[in-house]
């Protein structure tokens, strides 16, 4: 008996024609651990809620979800308020009062359970998560992190038989994710409980999957093992864009078109790298490029800022040239500071010592005007942040109007922004039924209304898919060829090895290395990308699976 | 049509509870107490005001949306009292608690206005005068909700006048409890001393509601509606016949 | 730690109970001496010297304003020192004055005490029973603040990157300020439906909700609660059977030292003192048994 079977599931979202969902069959037994991936918009999460009674979307459904045999809908309340736990994608939305005691006993109190019980559950779960250092705290005194947790383990403490998680990492730092993910694993392996994932950060979740889900335009492109996946993506039965995301390792064994049981992780990758081809040739041809001298947006030199009088320094020595015309990587570990250095980029904070000039000029030069007019712009982490008014259009309307744009010019420009965005559909839509990368495109074409000569992005691959990030970064690509400067902070290392000019590492204060993206990730041994680690110590210089890839077939093939 | 006599029903039941329990707390407090201890009375008054409101929202059906909605609504009062806590008798309360209670119903309006109160004064203070600005609060909140229980867009000249109303009934309900506070008894003279010292405080309370009524409504009562028929909550509370 | 800190919230509220019942429940001059200094004291080993003087600064000269503007309202009493304006100031109106004041005070006071004992927490947990919804409510709005402002600085950060309204004016600020508090909002709606949707799928709605706290009930709690009651129940006896009645006008009563105003006044301080006495057995435990280590 499976534990949860779908059979022939087809789902309509009330007021829409396009089907959500479309004939979906499948079935999860005890103990798996599914991984469903696909771009946004393919119907993850409407297949997920679905199968949490307590969160069905309101529309038109055909087929059966049962559970342990029984259709979801006749499930007894309690049952499924138990047997089946739902985690968010947010952490700072899904916890509910104020203190973590609190939020973990929660569930319980919904269920009537008493004191005596409720105290003994907590404490277990407690002892599991490892929560009880911070048990008395308020909950908006956590980190990301250990919101997560919270939540995870706030739906744990009610002993579910399965556990639906909807993208939690996509909104945590690398390390957050991974501890997140590592106790996921536990879940899955110590205690025999079914998880089933959506994510889009696939290289440490591949691995722990044992069925990996594809969706793709509401339907089920493919349900079978991870080992699998490699050769299934190679043979062409699965759309390209859907590839994307996948592992290094998975993506280097599809794009070499093997055939079988395709390696997962970085170390495997690496095995199987070793065995199968030669590595004679260690480093990629790169284009040479003409040394030239270059015109500096903004050079900082010896910078030093603080918020208060008494708190330490965020910056301190900062030196930092950005060029005219680049894209610009800012790498740091969370909490580094690199928000505060974009703070002071944009100049809404400004240096206590040092050297801030922006086009040769000083900063101190500039007024709000010559500044945020035609010179810099921020994209904040949050586009949402921007969002005033109920549509899209009207949200950019207004801000022509402030920004002074003549009044005959403000349609026009809209127009011919959106069109090149790809943004024009949306136009009725209201900011907040975007999606993430949707989201980001909106804001991205409030900033460009004021035609700004540098441009500053906060972290602005979180959270979205792969397929985004692809459209993000030809979107970046093209404004680069408008001779914009572009200057993003990040930890999204893959993000950075694709599509930066020049990477900077920040750290404790200051710039500590700077340099070509393929120098920086090649000379980096620990922060570095999947294909990077993977190849090393044969090739050298194979920071993109790209460029394994093609290092893999210059080397040719071992007998 | 049953709708509407329920919700008539329903403010009855309110106010005879108001007008039933009060005066017998007023004739217990005489009897037990004798004369002079008005001010305990008061805030006894003051808090058992508040119960028949927050019994109905106990007893009522309102769900997780609906209670999120409220604590949302509350937490920006107080957040706006904070923010604006720099500037004397300038502050958002009312012109939020106004604005649930015409967007979201007479009742859900009472307990924002009231737990505003009550969360408010952990950072600026708690004391007898709690009950009293619960209660005072709250009741703006009702009377909104009465008041507009029509509209959905009110008139801007009728949403001024309810501030300028809200910012005087404050003021001087408030000024009953100072005077009651220090005598004990209700002194007219000492009472309208108070008024008079506190006339530059009751006009601020009136201007700045406007203001942010004004300023605020428009916006803010398009997005509780957009919230509304999203998630389909409030239903009942609805002008929609 | 303050002994009324580990103190059973319910212990703590009949404390405070009581405690403002017989401060707001009579004027008679004795008792509410006692009252403003026991409360004062409190006070002081809650918070500590130095801010009770800043605090006292602030309440004493109040005191003494009020004591000097009372005549100004209040012209019965039958000792006349002067007249002003034609209308007599009496020296039953000042000391009506002083001790009216003194009793705010010790009220003020009080309260002051018990905002800094009885925490959200402790609220939450002695209503929770009686108004489950409510209580909660009051945890999640506590819950919503402090991401409300965390929110609110970050709009403002993105805001000013754009420039908009970016000047020092008045009216820009307040421009700025509104701009904010409205993203605000529409972002504190929309995210909240995943908060509603959290408590959802953790069975919020489903009958027969209990309320967990993680206060237990000890037998010293059980003593202390038990003292209060008594000791409460015995003053509001006397002081209903007319022990505590004073009257300032037409002329002072005169204070007399009855075994029933002995009584009650014995009673009064050891229910007053009590939290002075325990906070200080507390503190002096503790280093006696630091010492020991």
């Amino acid at each position: 008996m499976a534990l949860l079977e779908i059979r022939n599931l087809n789902f309509t979202y009330s007021g829409k024609e396009e089907p959500a969902l479309k004939d979906i069959s499948l079935s999860v037994e005890s103990g798996d651990f599914v991984l469903l991936c696909g771009e946004s918009g393919c119907g993850k999460t409407t297949l997920l809620k679905l199968l949490k009674p307590e969160l069905r979307p309101a529309g038109r459904c055909e087929g059966e979800i049962l559970f342990l045999d029984t259709p979801t809908d006749k499930l007894d309340a309690r049952t499924s308020v138990t047997e089946i736990g739902y985690v968010m994608q947010n952490p700072e939305n899904q916890t509910v009062t104020d203190k973590v005691w609190h939020e973990l006993a929660f569930g319980l109190e919904s269920l009537g359970e008493s004191t005596p019980v409720i105290r003994r559950k907590v404490a277990e779960i407690c002892g599991f998560f490892g929560i009880g250092d911070w048990y008395h705290k308020k909950t908006s005194e956590l980190s990301g992190g250990q919101k997560q947790l919270l939540a995870l383990a706030s739906v744990m403490v009610m002993n579910p038989r399965v556990l639906i998680l909807d993208e939690p990492t996509a909104q945590l730092d690398p390390i957050a994710a991974a501890s997140f993910l590592a106790s996921l694993r536990k879940i899955n392996e110590e205690l025999g409980i079914t998880v089933i994932i959506a994510e889009h950060r696939l290289e440490e979740v591949f691995p722990m999957a044992n069925r990996v889900l594809l969706m793709d335009r509401a339907k089920v492109c493919l349900y079978d093992t991870p080992r699998r996946v490699g050769a299934l993506l190679s043979g062409g039965t699965v759309p390209h864009k859907l590839a994307v995301g996948m592992p290094a390792a998975v993506r280097l064994f599809a794009a070499l078109g093997e055939s079988g049981e395709s390696p997962l992780t970085v170390r495997e990758g690496k095995q199987y790298i070793a065995t199968h081809f030669y590595d004679t040739e260690k480093r990629c041809e790169l284009p040479e490029k003409p040394a030239e001298e270059r015109e500096v947006a903004i050079g900082i030199a010896g910078g030093y800022f603080r918020y208060e009088r008494e708190t330490p320094d965020v910056l301190s020595g900062l030196d930092l040239e950005i060029y005219k015309n680049e894209i610009l990587c800012i790498l740091g570990a969370n909490g580094a500071g690199k928000t505060t250095l974009l703070r002071v980029l944009s100049g809404v904070r400004r240096l206590y010592k040092g050297k801030y000039r922006l086009w040769g000029k000083k900063i101190k030069e500039y007024n709000t005007n010559t500044l945020y007019r035609g010179n810099i712009a921020c994209l904040p982490q949050n586009p949402q942040n921007l969002f005033v008014k109920n549509t899209v259009y009207d949200d950019l309307l207004e801000v022509t109007k402030l920004f002074g744009i003549p009044k005959g010019e403000r349609e026009e420009k809209i127009g011919r922004l959106a069109d090149r965005l790809g943004i024009t559909p949306l136009f009725g839509a209201h900011p907040y039924d975007l999606s993430g990368g949707e989201q980001q495109k909106a804001a991205l074409l409030k900033l460009l209304l004021m035609d700004p000569k540098i441009l500053l992005l906060d972290e602005p691959t979180k959270g979205l898919d792969p397929a985004s990030k692809v459209t993000f970064a030809a979107i970046l690509a093209d404004l680069k060829k408008e001779g914009k400067t572009i200057v993003l902070v990040t930890h999204d290392v893959e993000f950075a090895a694709e599509y930066a000019d020049r990477c900077a590492m920040f750290f404790d204060g200051q710039i500590v290395s700077v340099a070509d993206r393929v120098d920086f990730f090649s000379e980096n041994r620990y922060y570095t990308t999947a294909a990077a680690r993977m190849t090393r110590p044969m090739f050298e210089n194979a920071v993109t699976v790209e460029m394994a890839v093609k290092l893999c077939l210059e080397n040719g093939r071992r007998p | 049509m049953t709708e509407n006599k329920k919700k008539i029903i329903k403010i009855i039941t309110i106010l005879c509870v108001l007008f039933i329990l009060i005066p017998f707390v007023i004739w217990f407090g005489v009897k037990i107490f004798e004369d002079r201890k008005y001010n305990l009375v008061s805030v006894i008054i003051a808090a058992l005001s508040c119960v028949p409101f927050f019994v109905r929202f106990e007893r009522g059906k309102s769900g997780a949306r609906e209670m999120v909605v409220i604590s949302v609504m509350t937490a920006f009062s107080v957040l706006g009292r904070l923010v604006f806590a720099p500037i004397p008798g300038f502050k958002p309360v009312t012109a939020m608690t106004v604005i649930s209670g015409i967007a979201l119903g007479g009742e859900a309006g009472f307990i924002v206005g009231g737990m505003s109160a009550l969360v408010s004064n952990i950072f600026f203070g708690q004391g007898p005068w709690t009950p009293f600005q619960m209660f005072v609060w709250g009741l703006l909140g009702f009377l909104s909700g009465v008041v507009f229980r029509k509209t959905c867009r009110p008139n801007r000249l009728v949403l001024s006048l309810f501030g300028v109303l809200g910012g005087v009934l404050y003021s001087l309900l408030m000024d009953i409890w100072t005077t009651l506070s220090f005598d004990g008894t209700f002194l007219l003279s000492r009472y309208l001393a108070n008024v008079a010292a506190s006339l530059p405080f009751m006009a601020v309370y009136a201007v700045s509601n406007v203001i942010f009524l004004l300023l605020l409504a428009r916006p803010f009562l398009e997005k509780l509606g957009r919230i509304k028929t999203k998630y389909g909550i409030f239903r009942t509370e609805d002008s929609e016949n | 730690m303050r002994y009324f800190d580990r103190l059973h919230p319910i212990s703590a509220f009949c404390y405070f109970l009581m405690m403002l019942l017989v401060a707001m429940l009579t004027m008679h001059p004795v008792i509410v001496t006692v009252c403003y200094l026991s409360s004062v004291t409190f006070l002081g080993m809650l918070i500590g010297g130095r801010k009770l003087l800043s605090s006292l600064a602030y309440s004493v000269p109040l005191v003494l304003m009020l004591a000097v503007t009372n005549p100004m309202f209040v012209h019965r009493g039958e000792t006349i020192l002067f007249f002003l304006n034609d209308n007599p100031v009496t020296r039953e109106a000042i000391v009506y004055g002083v001790f009216a004041s003194m009793m705010l005070m010790s009220v003020f006071y009080l309260c002051r005490c018990y905002s800094e004992i009885m925490t959200a927490d402790k609220f939450i947990y002695l209503f929770g029973r009686a108004i489950p919804k409510l209580s909660l409510v009051l945890s999640m709005i506590l819950a919503f603040l402090p991401k409300m402002k965390r929110k609110f600085r970050e709009i403002d950060e993105a805001q000013r990157a754009l420039g908009i309204y970016a000047t020092e004016s008045y009216v820009d600020r307040i421009r700025s300020r509104m701009r904010v508090l409205s993203i605000l909002l529409t972002n504190s709606f929309e995210t909240s439906v995943e908060t509603a949707d959290s408590m959802r799928a953790r069975g919020y709605g489903l009958r027969g909700r209990t309320s967990y706290a993680i206060y237990r009930f000890t037998p010293s709690d059980a003593m202390y609660l038990l003292f209060t009651l008594a000791a409460g129940g015995a003053l509001f006896a006397l002081i209903l059977s007319g022990g505590a009645d004073f009257s300032y006008y037409p002329a002072l009563t005169p204070l007399t030292w009855s075994p029933r105003d002995a009584a009650l006044t014995l009673l009064l301080v050891t229910l007053a003192g009590s939290s002075v006495f325990m906070e200080v057995k507390e503190t002096v435990l503790w280093h006696y048994l630091r010492s020991g280590i």
